[in-house]
């Protein structure tokens, strides 16, 4: 399915005393092992230079943290 | 004391040398779980060769990196001179 994402969401509770605006939904990314287990081989890579970058030789696994409301950069949406 | 500037090249081969180091941490650490993965092997056979081919044309120009017969001694002995890692 394309439109995998790391991100997921939540409802939370709304409380009828709550003072604050409610909001709704929250969001959260899960980490890329999670959906991976055990790592398979010959993984698409980065160049030496762009892994000292993302911090990571493996594509899959660059996931940097954005806020909530701050556009990513990323490969994933 | 002496202002000694060290060129760029001082630079751009110590970062040269990181990028190698980070594949090769991040190679070990995969090879760990993973044996018998022939292609990461080789591959990390490569960047091994390629660190220390580095890590000689680094030495002939800036003095040892490491020590404890890890690296050559220039003479006189300097391998403390500045600057120190933290320093550059």
């Amino acid at each position: 399915m394309k439109n995998f994402t790391l991100r997921k969401t939540y409802h939370p509770y709304i409380s009828p005393f709550d003072p604050c605006p409610p909001v709704r939904e929250k969001t959260y990314y899960t980490p890329a092992q999670l959906y991976l287990g055990y790592q398979p081989q010959n993984l698409e890579q980065f160049s030496p230079k762009e892994a000292l970058k993302a911090g990571t030789l493996w594509k899959v696994f660059y996931d940097p943290y954005y806020g909530p409301n701050e556009k990513r950069r990323g490969p994933y949406e | 004391m002496s202002n000694k500037q060290l060129p760029q090249e001082f630079y751009t081969m110590m970062e040269e040398l990181q990028t190698l180091d980070f594949v090769l941490v991040e190679l070990t650490l995969y090879l760990d779980t993973h044996p018998d993965d022939y292609n990461a092997i080789t591959q990390f056979n490569e960047f091994s060769h390629a660190r220390r081919i580095l890590k000689n044309q680094f030495e002939e120009k800036f003095g040892p990196l490491q020590q404890f017969g890890n690296s050559y001694s220039d003479y006189p002995w300097n391998w403390n001179d500045p600057p120190w890692p933290w320093q550059i």
